[in-house]
């Protein structure tokens, strides 16, 4: 095409792919100079030294290239160059500061380019630290970073196959088959760009996504680690820096998913943290496999056994990163997740397998090959020693891990069961109590092993010293869970059982934490991770089983849902609640009235203001009121008319939360259309009531000695008032004094307003004859003012959030200790 | 036989069995004729909006009941009944997934899942005029 284009910037794009280029070689060269380096450094040390230097600088070179690209699709979006595609598809000029990095999340590219990103920031540490292991972890490292370099190079082999995606192609060229681009000024046309899904503006997604992917990143260190000592058969070197990496994974991998439940709980409306969707089954299970891993390599370390399993675990966790990038990233899952990403095409299905295929195909060849030289211990474990319940636990982590993995693939190997019984397999109706149902016993195994295997030793314990503690803090425990059973109304057996582990492991790791590692801060690790999981499976427990929905809506009709009983189903079929403006509504002890909407010219939301008050029953005297300010977007750019995006509002209270969020609300926009409502006309006598749309009026009689300040009164006129007095459903509102004159021959009416109701009222006529009068009434439709609203209550949900930061605390502890430990080791060497 | 091994085959033994057992939790997809043979038992039925047909939905009334006309898959429009809030956008989806189980001539559901032609998988310039 020979048209000039005219305002374009290209020279970010060209500089920006140049960059994705060079990171892609680099990487290339990196890991092909690691890897000689790797080769030759038992044959020929010089030879190898030179190789390394090489593999670094094209390490720091792929480093630059990557750096690069982040930065210069940075200063597209900053500079809201929409000639892009990525900068137009993801952001707008109204959006804030703040989140113009979450453009990179929303896109397929700025994922894997952040991915990325945090390979090279702890690949350039692991250079740095390695030591004799650097080539070798290196080389998997960069191999790796291939494979996500290729992710955004958007090369064409031949007409169909494309590679990877350049987050550099322009608008025009994306869209080639919209007219607008033959014009060389389309740029004049493109004013704004497509803006960032609602969703992600907010906090939680500024801080929740880098990391997570800091997590996702991390857990390649231990698995680069665990193939560097099945390249030459060392299954020495490689342990701490293993368990190190694998304790800092944990950490901030466990965080990072666990934010996501805080996003979730704070800005979706699917009513809590966790809901088992697919995208977080996808990077729950690493998790899993990585802490069961991090188990037997402990076990391994202290013991000489488990070695197989450490191996098998530690592949199969990193495998599984790239499986759930696989799930989420290519639209397989299709219709079982909420917030499944978009559908970006074959070609990146099958760059995931193909990835996928090779991680695995090298981490089984390495496994068959060194087989024979794994270290095993021909002797059996005691069953009073800790190695024996840690491999147990570890098992049962797997074992978990597999169960969730089946579920949330069912789309994957649907058609194959499809093939194989004819049968269309879907997820289960109640996914939420498939998962409780089966991992509830998983959860009550390992609280229950948690404890007792701290109180173990390696190799053998002291049965006497060991029973004894274990005898106090089972008694302890027990006391306790009776109490929060019965306080809490916990009435399933499971859940007691469940409730006595929590119990068990969190008085177990206080106990082991004074009694025998004496408060030692760094020695404290495995007991505050520990002790943090403990609580949180407390916190989920409570804030679960008790979760509570307020916004019971006692009208309307009850359908049967197959539940246990009435109530059940009413729950069921009833947890939205209507509110009209300013008319209280009971919700549970409280009294929720929906005081109007809000907004403000540099937000894009509406938030409605709902007032709760809770007054004592018997004095009726408030005890206490608040305001929750729950809001939506309302028609967001890109969607049309009439749709609305919520978000929640929560009062928190140390042991429960009151949440709350809008499902439906009128318009704003819509409001100012035209009143459609018609007066009605009612023949009354004195003492006649007319039904309103929320109560009734009275017609009391008329007055005809009228209050000098009624209307303009001239000295002629014959003027008569009504005396209406307006009841709503609670009781007497207010009167209403419509008049009626005649002056001049002519009659003229001045109505009466209630507006807190929307009401209206005017003498149409006077009938003397019949002492009664045409009384004319109308009420607009409230449409414009109320809201629907659901309402739900978390007891001691911030036990969760305890939980979560004891639990992360205990990693980083734990890290601390062995890198510290490492120096000490070293100093002892010199 | 190590102790080790006799327990893991144990374990193994039993996940075997909860996983066999899970699958009789699994769901299929079905179309309102085949649902219609079991009613009461819950079932995904896949489908698309009959928008030639009314949305009621009315707040003001019942604020979680919405009842709109559904084309499965097989291209039999049937009555749906959902309990909640009237899905955003609904009018505008592709699909719709709905759980739940047929009643007498209606298919009651309580969970819909829509996919939606968003923003993001369909590109739709939006053109400002230049001033």
């Amino acid at each position: 095409m020979d048209t000039q284009f005219i305002g374009e910037h290209l020279a970010p794009g060209k500089l920006g792919h140049f960059f994705a280029i060079l990171s892609f070689v680099m990487a290339l060269f990196s890991a092909f100079t690691y890897w000689r380096a790797a080769a030759t450094e038992n044959k020929n040390a010089d030879s190898s030294r030179s190789w390394q230097l090489l593999g670094r600088n094209g390490f720091i070179l792929h480093v630059a290239g990557t750096a690069g690209v982040f930065i210069t699709l940075f200063y597209i979006i900053q500079n809201h160059l929409f000639e892009y595609h990525y900068a137009w598809r993801h952001s707008d000029l109204s959006l804030s500061p703040k989140y113009l990095l979450s453009c990179f999340w929303e896109g397929q590219e700025g994922s894997f380019l952040l991915w990325s990103i945090w390979h090279c920031v702890l690949g350039l540490i692991v250079m740095f630290t390695a030591k004799g292991l650097e080539s070798r972890v290196m080389t998997v490292i960069s191999i790796v970073q291939v494979a996500l370099a290729s992710m955004l190079l958007g090369f064409y082999l031949g007409p169909d196959i494309k590679i990877g995606s350049d987050p550099f192609i322009l608008l025009r060229i994306q869209m080639q088959d919209a007219p607008i681009f033959s014009q060389p000024n389309y740029l004049d046309f493109i004013k704004d760009g497509n803006g960032l899904n609602v969703l992600l503006q907010n906090y939680w997604m500024v801080i929740h996504p880098p990391i997570l992917f800091l997590g996702f990143a991390s857990t390649l260190i231990p698995f680069a680690y665990t193939i560097a000592a099945l390249w030459k058969g060392e299954y020495k070197q490689w342990l701490k820096p293993a368990q190190v990496w694998s304790l800092f994974a944990g950490g901030i991998l466990g965080t990072g998913i666990m934010m996501g439940g805080a996003w979730a709980y704070e800005s979706l409306t699917f009513g809590g943290y966790w809901a088992w969707d697919p995208v977080e089954n996808a990077s729950l299970v690493p998790w899993l496999l990585l802490v069961a891993g991090l188990h037997t390599l402990i076990v391994f370390k202290a013991t000489g056994r488990s070695f197989i399993i450490t191996v098998i675990l530690m592949s199969l966790m990193y495998l599984f990163v790239w499986y759930s990038t696989f799930l989420t990233r290519t639209g397989v899952l299709g219709d079982t997740s909420v917030h499944a990403f978009t559908d970006e095409g074959k070609a990146l299905y099958w760059h995931l397998l193909f990835v996928l295929g090779s991680l695995k195909l090298l981490a089984l060849l390495l496994i068959i090959v060194r087989w024979k030289s794994f270290p095993r211990v021909k002797t059996e474990e005691a069953v009073n020693s800790r190695e024996f319940w840690m491999f147990i636990g570890s098992f049962i982590l797997l074992l978990s891990a597999i169960q969730i993995s089946i579920t949330t693939s069912i789309p994957v190997w649907s058609p194959l069961a499809k093939a194989i019984t004819g049968k269309d397999v879907a997820p289960p109706t109640d996914v939420v109590k498939h998962y409780n149902d089966i991992q509830v016993w998983v959860a009550i195994i390992i609280t229950l092993l948690t404890a007792t295997i701290l109180y173990l030793r390696f190799k053998t314990s002291d049965n006497k010293t060991v029973l004894k503690r274990l005898g106090i803090t089972a008694g302890i425990a027990a006391v306790l869970s009776a109490i929060m059973a019965y306080t809490q109304r916990i009435g399933d057996a499971r859940y007691i059982v469940l409730l006595f582990g929590s119990s068990y492991t969190i008085i177990g790791m206080i106990y082991y934490a004074i009694k025998v590692q004496k408060g030692q801060l760094k020695k404290l690790g495995a007991a505050s991770t520990h002790l943090g999981f403990g609580i949180f499976i407390l916190g989920v427990l409570f804030s679960s089983y008790n979760k509570e929905v307020m916004s019971i809506n006692t009208m309307g009709v009850m359908m049967d849902f197959g539940k246990k009983n009435a109530s059940e189903n009413a729950r069921e079929s009833m947890e939205n609640v209507l509110l009209y403006k300013n008319t209280p509504v009971v919700m549970g002890e409280y009294t929720a009235i929906f005081k109007g909407d809000s907004t403000s010219p540099d937000d894009p939301r509406v938030f409605y203001k709902v007032a709760y008050e809770r007054r004592d029953t018997t004095t009726n005297k408030v005890i206490e009121s608040f305001t929750l300010y729950p809001d939506a977007f309302i028609n967001p750019k890109g969607q049309e008319e009439n749709s609305m995006s919520p978000n929640p509002d929560s009062k928190h209270y140390l042991t429960r939360d009151i949440f709350t969020y809008v499902t439906k609300a009128y318009d704003p926009k819509a409001k100012t259309t035209d009143d459609t409502s018609q007066y009605k006309t009612h023949r009354v006598h004195q003492g006649d009531t007319v039904f309103t749309n929320d109560g009734y009026i009275i017609y009391a009689g008329l007055n005809t000695n009228l209050p000098s300040n009624a209307y303009d009164k001239q000295p002629a006129d014959i003027a008569v008032q009504a005396v209406l007095l307006a009841y709503d459903m609670k009781g007497p509102v207010d009167t209403l004094y419509p008049l009626y004159y005649i002056r001049d021959q002519y009659a003229y009416q001045i109505d009466d307003t209630l507006k807190t109701n929307s009401l209206y009222a005017r003498i149409g006529n006077i009938i003397p004859d019949d002492k009664a009068i045409e009384l004319k009434i109308k009420q607009s439709e409230n449409e414009d003012d109320y809201i629907v609203m659901k309402a739900l209550i978390f007891p001691y949900i911030n036990l969760v959030w305890l939980g979560v930061i004891i639990m992360a605390l205990g990693f980083f502890l734990a890290m601390l200790n062995r890198i510290t430990k490492k120096e000490k080791a070293a100093a002892r060497a010199i | 036989m190590k102790r080790t091994h006799i327990i893991l085959l144990i374990l193994v033994a039993a996940a075997v069995t909860i996983i066999v057992s899970m699958f009789g939790d699994f769901s299929t997809y079905e179309t309102f004729a085949s649902a219609a043979k079991e009613p009461g038992k819950q079932y995904h039925v896949i489908g698309y909006l009959d928008n030639s047909k009314p949305f009621d939905y009315n707040p003001q009334i019942d604020p979680n009941h919405c009842t709109f006309y559904v084309k499965d898959k097989a291209g039999n429009v049937n009555k749906v009944i959902f309990n909640g809030a009237k899905p955003t956008d609904i009018e505008k989806s592709e699909q719709i997934v709905m759980t739940g189980s047929m009643q007498g001539d209606a298919f009651r559901c309580h969970k819909i899942q829509m996919k939606c032609p968003s923003k993001y998988q369909n590109d739709q310039v939006a053109i400002g005029n230049a001033s």
